[in-house]
C-alpha cells in the first residue's frame, strides 16, 4: 500500500509545513509522548485505495467522498446497533472517520424499526410488525454520515467478506452480547491477523469477562444495576430514576472517548489496542459524592431523607428546586447558594413582605424552613412564563433556568440557534429532517455533515467493489446466496 | 507522577494540562484526564476551589481538605496555589506557556475579569489546546448566564423528561451531578479530537464546550419525537418519556427492593420465557392459556397480566429476580444502592474497586477508571490533593523552566 498523506486538502498541507517551522522554534518534541505530530502510517488510507480525497463538496448524489476532519483517513468496520454502539461510532463518522455499519437484513437494527417517523405520532410501542427499514428517524439520528452495508454472518460467504472488510479497516467496533463476534471467530487475535494495527473495541453492558459478563441490558437495567436510578427521586417512595437511556448516551460518549485515546496513541505508537468498556461500572464512575460518602463514612443511601428530590444538600442551597409557573406543566428551576443571591432574589421580586420573615433570614434558615419558602416562591413564579422568570433572574445574577422541552429547544432557546446545533440533512425516504450535532465548537474542526443515515445495505456496491475490490458479477453472486 | 508496570505509557503520560476549574464539570474533566495519567496541575485561590466547600466531608471533619466533593471530581491531580497579584498572573502565564491543555470554566465576563485572551494565548503558544467548559459556551446571548446542575438540566432539556407519572409533582433531577457529568464527556471527547488533530498538524486550537448544548443532543428520544412526528414526551416514573403514558416497570419485591423490568408484549420470546418462569413457580394462573398467544389478547388483557406480574415479583428477593430472570434471558435489573455496589461478585471479580488512601487516615475503596485497553494497564487510583500541596514544586520547576528561557 502507497504510503500517502492523510489528506490532499491544500489547507492542511499549508498547516503542515507552517507546523515544523513552529516546532523548530518552540524546541525539541518529546519523542514518543504521543502528543506530537505524527507521520501518516500504513493503515491510513491512501487515494486509489477506495477513499477519494476529493471533492469535498456534496453534490447531492449520496455517493461516499473523502472526508474532512481529525480522523479523516480511519476506515471503521462497525458492526455496532442499538443505542451506545450506534451513538459511539457517530462521533467517529462527525469527524471524518469512513463508518462501514454493518447490518443483518433478518434482525433489523432496532433505532430502524422504532416508529419514530415524520408526521405519524406513535408511542414506541406501537411499532409496524413489517416496518420500512429506511423510515425510522431514530436511525438517522444515530447514524448519519456513516456508510451502511448488509452481510449475513450466518452464512460462510459473509463471514468472508467481513474479514475482507476488517482486513481494509484500522478500527473494529461492536456492542454484541460478549461471545458473538468470537463464535463468528472473530476474536482480537484474529482481527489482528487480518489488520495488525487494528483497534477493536468492545462496548457492553457488564463488561467482557465476569460472572454477569452475558447479562442483557439496556439503558435503564445499567441505570438501575450501577446505582443511578435509586439516588434519584424524592425520599421515602420509588425512585424517579431516569426518563430516558442517559446510560446510552454517557456509554457511547465514554467509548467514543476510548476509541480517540485508542487512536491516538496507535497514532505514537503504530500499536493498536482492545478496548472492554462496560456501561454499568461507567455508571457507577458517574454516582459522584454519594459513593465516597458511604465508603468513606460509612454512611449509607437507603436512608430517610434521601435521595433529596430537587433539594441540594451539598452545598446548603435553598431556595432550590423547580417552581410551577404559568401554562400546564411548565416549571423553573431556581437555585440560591448564598445570602448574595437571596439578596437579589428579594430585590427581583420587589422585596414582598414575606422575604423578611427571620426564617428567611440566613442561608441556613432558608434551608431549614424550605418547605414554607418554596410555598411562598411558588405563588410568586405561578403567574409567569418559564423564560420571563429565567431571564428576570439570570439579568439579576440569580441562577436560574426555564424547564425546556424539545420544542422550547427547538423554536425558542436562541443560545441552541447561536450554535447551530441542530442541522438539517435531506433523507430520500424521510425528506429533509433535523438532526442533533455535535456541542463543541472549535477553532480548526469542523463537524463533516456529508449525508444522511443510510438506507439499508445503500453502500453496498461500494463497499464491495471499489474498497474490497470486487467484481460486480461477484457481488450479485453474493447476493443470490443471500450472504448481503 | 506516570509509572507504568512495563506495559506501554497511558494515553496522556506527559500531557500537562492546567485546571482553572471552579465548577464540576471542569474539575470532572480533569480528573478523567489524572486517571489515566495526565499532570493536571489544578491552579486554585488561597481560599480553595468551591468544591473545596461542598460536603459531605470526610468522616464529617469540615475543612478545604476533607471534602468528599473535592475527592471524587479532582482525583490525582497537582494543586497550586496562585492568587491574582502581579506575580500570581506571571506565574500563570508561565504554567500555561509549559502546558499541553487549559482547562477553564470561565464565563466572558469572568475571562476579562481574569485578563485571559483565548485567541492572544494561542497565537503565542501555538501548540496550546484551550479546552473552555462553561455553562452555555463562550459564545451567544446566554453565554453569561450562571448554571447549577439542577439549572443545566433544566434549560438543557433532559430535567423535562424524568419525575412521576404525577405531574402535579414537578420534574425531579436525577442525582450525581450528571448536567456537569455530560458536559464533561463531551470535552473529554472534545480535547481527543483537538489532540488527534494536533498530532497531524503541530497546531492547538480553541474547543468551545457548551454544558447547556451537551444536555440539549443528550435527551435521547425527546429530540427525536419532535424533529420528526413533532410530539412531546411525557416524563414517567423510571422510564422512558414518551408521548403517552405506558405501563409501570418498576417491580417491588419480598425484600422491600424493587427492579426495573419492561415487558414489552409484542416480544414473543420473553413473553414465553416470562410465563414459563411463573408457571414454574405455580403463578402463571391463566396466563398459560392458548388465547395468550395471541398478542391482541395479551394487549386486551394487558391490567391482568401486570397485577399477575405484580403479585409474582412481591413474591420473591429483588436478587432472585435479576439472577433467575437474566438466567431466562430476560432484562431485570436490581435498582441498588450505592452501598449495594461494593459486595457485588460481578464488579469484585473485575477488581473495579480499589482502595485509596486519603486525609483524616481515611482509606476507602473507590471506583477505578471504567476504561480497559490491551495496551496499558490504567493507573491505580490517587487521592485529591491538599489545598496548596505542590505549590513549592510547582513554582520550582517553573523557576527552572524561566532559567531555560521558556518565555512567560
Amino acid at each position: 500500500m502507497e504510503v500517502g498523506p492523510v489528506s490532499t486538502d491544500e489547507g492542511s498541507g499549508a498547516v503542515l509545513s507552517g507546523d515544523r517551522t513552529e516546532r523548530g522554534a518552540t524546541g525539541s518534541p518529546r519523542i514518543g509522548s504521543g502528543l506530537d505530530y505524527v507521520p501518516p502510517r500504513s493503515w491510513m488510507p491512501s487515494e486509489g485505495d477506495g477513499m477519494r480525497a476529493d471533492p469535498m463538496v456534496d453534490d447531492g448524489n449520496r455517493r461516499p467522498r473523502g472526508r474532512r476532519g481529525p480522523l479523516s483517513g480511519i476506515r471503521v468496520a462497525d458492526f455496532c446497533w442499538m443505542g451506545v454502539g450506534s451513538v459511539a461510532t457517530r462521533m467517529l463518522a462527525d469527524f471524518g472517520a469512513e463508518v462501514i455499519k454493518i447490518e443483518n437484513r433478518a434482525r433489523l437494527d432496532t433505532p430502524r424499526r422504532l416508529p419514530i417517523y415524520k408526521d405519524d405520532p406513535r408511542s414506541y410501542g406501537a411499532e409496524d410488525p413489517n416496518p420500512d427499514p429506511n423510515k425510522g428517524g431514530l436511525f438517522n439520528n444515530y447514524c448519519r454520515n456513516k456508510l451502511g452495508v448488509t452481510i449475513n454472518m450466518r452464512s460462510p460467504q459473509g463471514r468472508e467478506l467481513v474479514e475482507k472488510l476488517i482486513g481494509k479497516s484500522s478500527v473494529v467496533t461492536e456492542n454484541f452480547a460478549p461471545g458473538v463476534m468470537e463464535r463468528w471467530g472473530l476474536t482480537y487475535e484474529r482481527v489482528q491477523e487480518l489488520s495488525p494495527e487494528a483497534i477493536y473495541a468492545h462496548m457492553s453492558g457488564f463488561g467482557q469477562t465476569g460472572p454477569y459478563s452475558s447479562y442483557r441490558s439496556y439503558g435503564p437495567i445499567v441505570q438501575a444495576v450501577s446505582g443511578l436510578t435509586f439516588i434519584s427521586g424524592l425520599p421515602d417512595r420509588e425512585p424517579s430514576g431516569w426518563g430516558f437511556s442517559y446510560m446510552d448516551n454517557q456509554a457511547a460518549y465514554y467509548n467514543s472517548a476510548a476509541l480517540l485515546m485508542a487512536i491516538m496513541q496507535r497514532n505514537a505508537t503504530g500499536k493498536g489496542a482492545q478496548i472492554d468498556v462496560s456501561a454499568v461500572e461507567a455508571g457507577i464512575s458517574l454516582l459522584g459524592p454519594d459513593l465516597l460518602d458511604v465508603a468513606v463514612n460509612s454512611r449509607p443511601t437507603r436512608r430517610p431523607g434521601f435521595p433529596p428530590g430537587n433539594r441540594l444538600e451539598y452545598p446548603r442551597a435553598a431556595p432550590h428546586g423547580v417552581y410551577p409557573c404559568a401554562g400546564e406543566d411548565r416549571w423553573v428551576a431556581i437555585a440560591v447558594f448564598d445570602d448574595t443571591d437571596w439578596e437579589r432574589l428579594v430585590d427581583i421580586m420587589g422585596g414582598p413582605a414575606w422575604t423578611s420573615d427571620p426564617r428567611f433570614g440566613s442561608q441556613q434558615n432558608r434551608f431549614d424552613n424550605q418547605d414554607v419558602l418554596d410555598a411562598h416562591l411558588s405563588e410568586w413564579t405561578r403567574s409567569r412564563e418559564p423564560h420571563e422568570v429565567m431571564h428576570l433572574l439570570q439579568r439579576g445574577g440569580v441562577c436560574a433556568g426555564a424547564v425546556q422541552d424539545a420544542r422550547d429547544l427547538n423554536e425558542v432557546d436562541p443560545q441552541v440557534a447561536h450554535y447551530d446545533l441542530f442541522f438539517e440533512l435531506d433523507h430520500p425516504v424521510i425528506g429533509p429532517a433535523r438532526f442533533e450535532g455535535n456541542p463543541i465548537r472549535f477553532s480548526r474542526i469542523e463537524q463533516d455533515n456529508w449525508r444522511s443515515a443510510p438506507l439499508l445495505g445503500e453502500d453496498n456496491s461500494y463497499v464491495f467493489t471499489e474498497i474490497l475490490g470486487l467484481s460486480d458479477d461477484e457481488v450479485r453472486e453474493l447476493a443470490a446466496v443471500g450472504a448481503i | 507522577m506516570n509509572e507504568t508496570d512495563g506495559r506501554d505509557a497511558t494515553p496522556y503520560t506527559g500531557l500537562v494540562v492546567v485546571e482553572l476549574a471552579d465548577d464540576l464539570a471542569g474539575e470532572q474533566a480533569g480528573k478523567q484526564l489524572a486517571e489515566l495519567g495526565a499532570d493536571v496541575i489544578k491552579v486554585e485561590t488561597p481560599e480553595g476551589s468551591r468544591s473545596r466547600r461542598t460536603g459531605p466531608f470526610a468522616k464529617d471533619v469540615v475543612g478545604v481538605d476533607t471534602s468528599l466533593t473535592f475527592w471524587t471530581y479532582n482525583a490525582g491531580k497537582r494543586s497550586v496555589i496562585l492568587d491574582g497579584s502581579d506575580s500570581g498572573r506571571a506565574a500563570l502565564r508561565a504554567l500555561i506557556a509549559k502546558a499541553d491543555v487549559l482547562l477553564a470554566t470561565l464565563r466572558p465576563s469572568e475571562l476579562a475579569e481574569a485578563g485571559l485572551d483565548y485567541q492572544q494565548l494561542l497565537e503565542t503558544h501555538p501548540r496550546l489546546i484551550v479546552l473552555s467548559v462553561t455553562p452555555f459556551g463562550l459564545e451567544g446571548p446566554w453565554a453569561d448566564y450562571r448554571t447549577s446542575d439542577l439549572v443545566g438540566l433544566a434549560a438543557g432539556g433532559p430535567l423535562m423528561s424524568c419525575g412521576y407519572d404525577d405531574h402535579s409533582i414537578p420534574p425531579i433531577r436525577p442525582g450525581g451531578n450528571q448536567g456537569y457529568q455530560t458536559a464533561a464527556s463531551f470535552a473529554h471527547c472534545g480535547l481527543l479530537l483537538a489532540l488527534i488533530e494536533r498530532q497531524q498538524t503541530g497546531v492547538g486550537q480553541l474547543v468551545d464546550v457548551s454544558m447547556h448544548c451537551s444536555l440539549a443532543v443528550s435527551g435521547e428520544l425527546a429530540n427525536p419525537y419532535w424533529f420528526y412526528p413533532k410530539v412531546l414526551v411525557q416524563r414517567q416514573t423510571s422510564r422512558h418519556a414518551q408521548p403517552e403514558m405506558t405501563q409501570p416497570a418498576l417491580f417491588r419485591c419480598a425484600d422491600d427492593r424493587w427492579i426495573y423490568f419492561a415487558l414489552i408484549l409484542a416480544e414473543q420470546k420473553p413473553w414465553e420465557a416470562l410465563v414459563e418462569w411463573m408457571d414454574s413457580l405455580g403463578l402463571a394462573v391463566d396466563l398459560t392459556d392458548a388465547e395468550y398467544s395471541n398478542l391482541t389478547h395479551r394487549q386486551q388483557n394487558f391490567h391482568h397480566v401486570q397485577d399477575l406480574i405484580e403479585v409474582f415479583f412481591l413474591l420473591m428477593d429483588s436478587a432472585a429476580a435479576y439472577h433467575e430472570g437474566q438466567r431466562r434471558g430476560l432484562p431485570i435489573g436490581p435498582v441498588q444502592a450505592p452501598e449495594d455496589l461494593f459486595d457485588d461478585p460481578h464488579l469484585a471479580a473485575r477488581n473495579f474497586f480499589a482502595p485509596v488512601s486519603g486525609d483524616e487516615g481515611v482509606t476507602a475503596l473507590v471506583p477505578t477508571s471504567p476504561f480497559r485497553f490491551s495496551s496499558f494497564d490504567v493507573p491505580s487510583p490517587r487521592r485529591a490533593p491538599r489545598l496548596g500541596e505542590d505549590t513549592a514544586e510547582i513554582l520550582a520547576d517553573l523557576g527552572e523552566a524561566q532559567h531555560r528561557g521558556i518565555p512567560g
